[in-house]
């Protein structure tokens, strides 16, 4: 019970960010919203490694360098979900990005690209995501 | 409305990309060290583009409201929420809900128009392509269990050996 409620904050979270973001750059623009939200973000949990006396960044150098770059997608990702949002609407945008995403997400372990355990490719995944494009596709008519 | 969803598509494939490069982080630093990188570099990044494209105007943050200095904590939120549902219930299962959760609140907000979005009014077509969507995830994850669940299992027991 208490991890699902966790787990659906987590999702309404997503949600929400994706609302501020947008609500924020009307006011502001975009790339300001997005430098803004991840300073204070990264103020926020700078402040919780150093109270909790986290130590294991010194274990970032076992890291392979091309993992370390994930955080710079973010600007595209803010960029892009703000764009989205205001063309299409939520509903419609988080279907899609969730779509794109587990596809994606799919193809790699399916693959075993960036060192993933290739996994077989079944079909009840196909089927899945199938089921959400034609949800998709019922959404945008 | 292709743009719209163009631009989705290329969101949700790059979260995709960046979700799999963080658990890669998370490995070998921790939770907390891998959150603080990724935003410290998301604001390298986006500043860097900013000023790239708007120059000094970057710096002019003229309608900036109280709140819009504290909406960068929900990111610590999210992080918090998604690392505590899949520990106590496993990827799978933990996934499935975020989700839902996050399709179902997006049709809430379509609907009321919450903080000033533009309202898409509620229909009944609206909510069977969010209920297909919301079965094809279910089927998605939970038909895979077996297998699926192989590359998160074997991260937690690295975890716990290493403590």
């Amino acid at each position: 019970m208490k991890g699902s409620i966790f787990a659906f904050l987590g999702g309404a979270f997503i949600t929400l960010q994706g609302v501020a973001n947008t609500r924020i750059s009307e006011d502001i623009g975009t790339w300001q919203t997005a430098t803004i939200t991840q300073f204070t973000g990264f103020l926020a949990s700078l402040l919780v490694i150093m109270f909790v006396r986290d130590k294991k960044w010194k274990r970032l150098k076992y890291v392979k360098p091309l993992y370390l770059t994930s955080g710079a997608f973010a600007a595209i990702i803010i960029f892009s979900n703000v764009a989205s949002i205001k063309y299409i609407g939520v509903t419609l945008s988080i279907s899609a990005i969730l779509i794109a995403q587990l596809s994606l997400t799919f193809l790699i372990d399916g693959k075993g690209w960036f060192g993933m355990v290739k996994q077989k490719m079944r079909l009840p995944q196909f089927i899945g995501i199938a089921m959400m494009i034609i949800g998709v596709v019922i959404l945008s008519f | 409305m292709i743009l719209g969803l163009l631009f989705a598509v290329l969101a949700g494939a790059l979260v995709s990309l960046q979700n799999i490069f963080n658990s890669k982080i998370d490995e070998h630093a921790g939770s907390w060290t891998t959150t603080t990188l990724v935003l410290c570099l998301g604001f390298v990044a986006s500043f860097t583009i900013g000023f790239l494209f708007e120059g000094k105007q970057l710096f002019i943050l003229q309608n900036m409201k109280p709140w819009y200095w504290f909406s960068g904590l929900i990111g610590v939120g999210v992080v918090t929420c998604i690392v505590q549902g899949i520990r106590l219930l496993g990827p799978t299962y933990a996934i499935s809900i975020i989700l839902t959760s996050q399709l179902g609140i997006a049709l809430l907000w379509d609907t009321f128009g919450w903080l000033g979005i533009e309202k898409v009014p509620f229909t009944f077509q609206q909510l069977i392509g969010v209920l297909v969507i919301v079965a094809g995830i279910l089927i998605f994850k939970i038909s895979g269990e077996p297998k699926w669940t192989k590359i998160p299992s074997n991260g937690l027991k690295r975890v716990h050996a290493e403590k």
